[in-house]
């Protein structure tokens, strides 16, 4: 078993002995001969040591169904020796091409994805169903998802090289549920809005609360958790002091006790004054159709802002509640 | 330092306090289960399923696995690269090792860095203290080598044996000695245990290093001489076991001992080869009717083999009466036991061979499972001695369909060895499929950790491929050049010629100029043998790539030339001379080979025959005498006898001028010294009647 080893071992010993004797002796500014047996391969006629020579690129020996996954298992910097591609990237000079892969700071400087691989993926995938449960086979469409989890929280982790395993970025905790789901009433519904307000889309009508400001991912879940059951029940309760609420603190345009209810009363009752017709109370005129499809108009441009459809409405419906059809 | 993001979607599984009428999340906390990656589903809880209308959504249980787990399913899925260096070299065609010295060098250079490090760091501490691992990495940080406790306790004792200073811990004891302290009885075996593990030594960095290395080389010698080697080997090798040291001081010293003072002794005496003290020690342990326990008896089975001038029976005798001993005292035997056994029957040779066996069925009768120590050992025991021709015994293959399968996990320091022996005897028997099947059970599981060092694992693929190319197909084995060479080891040139020699038998010549090139790769551009031996491929019959062949001669030439240069000794041999000037005539090359000429000269090597005619032939197909000329007079200047007949080819096939004819005459008349008087004569009559 030595023996595979011993001829090696002899070549190596003589020229060891007298370059170490030369190299101690030498200068620091002189570049002594390197006492490797590699450089006996690669020196020049002339008996001076030359620079050690490269070898071919192993992609030359690389076949052409290998396992390219064996070859780039994880993330690695582009090594133009390994890959096999004529890539070429970089600004031309003018008629010039691309810059060869050889030496090539631009392919570094990328991040490269030639560890995932669709094969690559597949193969991991492969593996990894072996840590999956099966999904409940009740659970089949979006809105049964929605139905029976109506929170979703969001949690994002990360991964970097280095020491240290900890990223405070990983201690956010995103939390989002439809209102819908919630068992509101108007009024709950409105002092909830009221309460989170930023926080309500009211277009997909999320609520999203997003909490970082505790140490740890698990308990900014459950400050989460604690702030929508809080929210709820707060919601649910009446305050003294809300009972002061104001039109200017109204979500949405109500008709009733409002100005306009007023100004068409008043404005019908001159009319009817006018034509000495005092029979209608104020409960029949408005429970008149005009009066009813005025207050849809005026509440719907209220509510809805001005478009089209609502200032024709309110047109149509001032039209027929003065006659002037 | 790339970051990854990964968003994680968890839905919540927790019923809120709101009653959802007629449907009920299944609840299901975090519990969780005991499952482990191994590959078996979880339990999800089935609750009366499917009733038309509402539906149950039972949640399965979550399984849990270990930390690495997920990793390790994900490197399942990916093998080793052919093409690719040992991932602790950079992966760069500047930096690639070309040859297993290289490679150690490599590696070392790195280890020296790693050591240069670690020395700066734990010699200044105090500037490496900020600790920004989290978890904490315990050997990132610098450790403190130097004792803190500095008044004379047992403390400062316990922490400078921790330490692992013997001076130091021997003065201490001595000076508490003085003071007048007395040592409890723990201290004083744990400081024991010190001196007799180092052997009343300092322990030096390259400690175990040094240890492996020492004992190898002791077992190497021991194999060689068969009874004398103790006395010459074993002093120079090694600690040993001086009389009257340090450890023998202090046990004289201390007031009580119990059985761990003696058993500390016992080994620590066999440990530094001193057998028959510790067998004394080992009676007075009888007699003072204390009980020892199972590594101390594996030390004595050990100190027994060790004992020089007894007859090989009376060692048998006494390792048996130890282990009736073991059995009266109720010690329980371990593996290790059994593998000093047989580890001291190496040494009995043949007479070894029956108790070898007899050991290995107690073992399985105890039911301790045997390591792969054990059958290396019972393998060098029945294959010591390799003769073939007495009949080689088949335990080989009763030992090989034993350990199919089978994944071992170190147990014994000598279970690397297993590997190397088992293809050293597949190769003397020349089994192929035996060969297979070691090489099948190395590839199992783990087992690859059990290859050993650089040297071990050299050798062994030395001995497999060199079985490949003997026995295998030519296609399979170079599939397998392919994939070991140059990943897993690096050729020797016995490897490469072998591999020749069956591209030879296998009539596939035309692949040696890729051999070649492959060659040169890993450092064999001057081994004389391989060159010959490829040069003689080459020119033996005439091979269609004939160009591809003359190409890989004149690289070959141009090793030898620079060679030479540098060298004063001549590396030429006529043969090869022979064979490249041959290879360059039949690609065309008339040029070259012509100057081959001139080198057989200049090195005064003589050319061959059938090399002379060539060129012969080769002046007549481009029709010049003077070449024709050049080649008789070379043939004269050697005084070849093919001189006579090269001269009559000359007259005869080629018309020659006045002044050639001439030339040619005084050439003839030079050699003609020898028989051919008459026929040179009877040339030169020829040519003046012309």
């Amino acid at each position: 078993m030595a023996a595979a080893r011993l001829p090696a071992f002899l070549v190596l010993q003589p020229r060891a002995r007298t370059l170490r004797a030369f190299s101690t002796s030498v200068s620091p500014a002189t570049r002594s001969p390197r006492p490797s047996p590699s450089t006996t391969e690669r020196t020049s006629k002339y008996g001076r040591p030359l620079r050690r020579k490269a070898l071919p690129p192993r992609t030359e020996k690389m076949a052409v169904d290998q396992d390219w996954p064996s070859v780039y298992p994880v993330a690695a910097p582009f090594k133009p020796s390994v890959v096999p591609l004529p890539v070429r990237m970089g600004y031309p000079v003018k008629r010039g091409v691309p810059m060869a892969k050889e030496g090539n700071l631009e392919l570094l400087k990328i991040p490269n994805f030639l560890h995932l691989t669709p094969v690559a993926i597949k193969k991991h995938c492969e593996a990894l169903k072996d840590f999956c449960t099966e999904w409940p086979a009740a659970l089949d469409s979006d809105e049964k998802c929605r139905k029976h989890f109506p929170i979703e929280i969001d949690t994002t982790g990360y991964v970097s090289a280095g020491p240290s395993i900890r990223n405070p970025k990983a201690r956010v905790v995103t939390l989002r549920v439809e209102l819908s789901s919630l068992n509101l009433d108007d009024h709950a519904k409105k002092k909830l809005i009221k309460l989170v307000g930023d926080r309500y889309c009211k277009s997909t009508d999320v609520l999203t609360i997003k909490t970082d400001r505790c140490p740890l991912k698990r308990q900014n879940y459950d400050y989460a958790m604690y702030l929508l059951t809080v929210l709820y029940h707060e919601s649910w309760k009446t305050e003294e002091w809300e009972k002061k609420k104001t039109e200017a603190d109204m979500e949405e345009y109500v008709w009733k006790d409002s100005s306009s209810e007023k100004n068409i009363l008043e404005t019908l009752l001159q009319i009817k004054a006018a034509e000495k017709n005092l029979e209608l109370s104020k409960e029949e005129l408005l429970g008149t159709e005009a009066v009813e499809e005025y207050r849809k108009s005026v509440v719907s441009l209220k509510n809805e802002g001005d478009n089209e459809n609502t200032l024709s409405q309110y047109k149509e419906s001032v039209k027929r509640l003065l006659n002037l059809t | 330092m790339a970051a990854v993001h990964s968003a994680r979607w968890l839905r919540v599984r927790r019923g809120l306090c709101l009653p959802l009428t007629g449907r009920r999340a299944a609840i299901c906390g975090r519990a969780p289960s005991s499952r482990f990656y191994s590959g078996s589903a979880a339990v999800p809880e089935v609750e009366g399923a499917g009733a038309t209308g509402t539906e149950e959504v039972v949640i399965p249980k979550k399984k849990t696995w270990d930390k690495v787990a997920v990793l390790q399913a994900l490197a399942s899925t990916v093998h080793r690269d052919a093409t690719a260096a040992p991932y602790a070299f950079q992966d760069d065609p500047y930096l690639i090792p070309t040859s297993s010295m290289e490679s150690h060098s490599f590696l070392l250079a790195k280890k020296s860095g790693e050591n240069a490090a670690k020395f700066i760091i734990n010699s200044y501490p105090k500037y490496f203290q900020k600790d920004i691992a989290e978890p904490h990495i315990p050997c990132f940080m610098p450790e403190y080598f130097e004792p803190q406790i500095e008044d004379i306790s047992e403390a400062a004792l316990q922490e400078r044996i921790k330490l692992r200073k013997v001076k130091a811990s021997v003065d201490m004891f001595d000076q508490l000695l003085q003071a007048g302290t007395t040592v409890s009885l723990e201290t004083t075996n744990s400081l024991l245990d010190l001196l007799c593990y180092y052997g009343n030594q300092e322990p030096s960095t390259n400690y175990n290093f040094q240890q492996r290395e020492q004992a190898e080389e002791l077992e190497e010698a021991t194999e060689g001489n068969n009874e004398k080697p103790q006395k010459a080997a074993g002093h120079e090798l090694g600690v040993t076991w001086r009389a009257k040291n340090n450890a023998e001081r202090i046990f004289a010293l201390m007031p009580e001992k119990n059985a761990h003072s003696y058993c500390t002794m016992i080994r620590g005496m066999v440990k530094h080869r001193a057998p028959t003290q510790a067998l004394n020690l080992y009676t007075e342990l009888l007699n003072n009717r204390l009980r020892a326990d199972v590594h101390t008896f594996n030390s004595l089975i050990e100190a027994t083999a060790f004992v020089v001038n007894e007859k090989l029976e009376e060692k048998w005798n006494n390792i048996l009466d130890l282990l009736k001993q073991m059995v009266a005292q109720n010690v329980k035997p371990n593996l290790q036991t059994f593998n000093t056994i047989l580890k001291c029957l190496r040494r009995f040779h043949a007479i070894g061979k029956l108790p070898a066996l007899q050991t290995l069925r107690e073992m399985k009768a105890i039911g301790i499972e045997p390591s792969l120590a054990t059958y290396h050992y019972i393998i060098q025991l029945f294959y010591q001695h390799e003769n073939p021709s007495k009949g080689s015994s088949l335990i080989i293959y009763d030992i090989m369909n034993e350990l199919m399968g089978k994944k071992f996990s170190p147990k014994d320091p000598d279970d690397d060895m297993f590997f190397q022996s088992a293809m050293r005897v597949c190769s003397s028997l020349r089994d192929l499929e035996l060969a297979y099947q070691v090489h099948d059970l190395l590839n199992t599981g783990d087992n690859r950790k059990f290859i050993g060092p650089d040297h071990r694992r050299n050798f062994y693929y030395f001995k497999f491929f060199g079985l490949l190319c003997l026995m295998e197909q030519i296609d399979v084995t170079l599939k397998w050049y392919k994939d070991l060479i140059p990943s897993v080891f690096f050729p020797h040139s016995q490897t490469l010629i072998d591999l020749l020699q069956a591209l030879d038998v296998a009539n596939r010549l035309e692949l040696i100029p890729q051999i070649w090139k492959d060659s040169k790769e890993y450092g064999h551009s001057f081994r004389r043998d391989l060159k010959e031996e490829i040069l003689m491929l080459m020119a033996r019959d005439r091979h269609p790539p004939e160009v591809a062949f003359a190409d890989c001669a004149a690289d070959i030439k141009s090793t030898y030339e620079s060679q030479d240069a540098r060298q004063t000794a001549p590396s030429w041999l006529a043969s090869s001379l022979n064979c490249i000037a041959v290879l360059f005539l039949r690609a065309g090359r008339t040029q070259e080979a012509w100057k081959m000429l001139g080198l057989f000269r200049k090195h005064n090597k003589i050319p061959g025959n059938e090399l002379l005619n060539e060129f012969m032939d080769s002046a007549e197909a481009s029709g010049s005498p003077a070449q024709a000329i050049e080649i008789v007079k070379l043939a004269g200047a050697f005084s070849l006898p093919i001189c006579e007949s090269l001269t009559q080819r000359l007259m005869a096939d080629f018309t020659l001028s006045q002044e050639q004819k001439e030339a040619l005459g005084d050439l003839t008349a030079l050699t003609s010294d020898s028989d051919s008087d008459s026929s040179s004569d009877s040339d030169n009559d020829v040519g003046k009647g012309k």
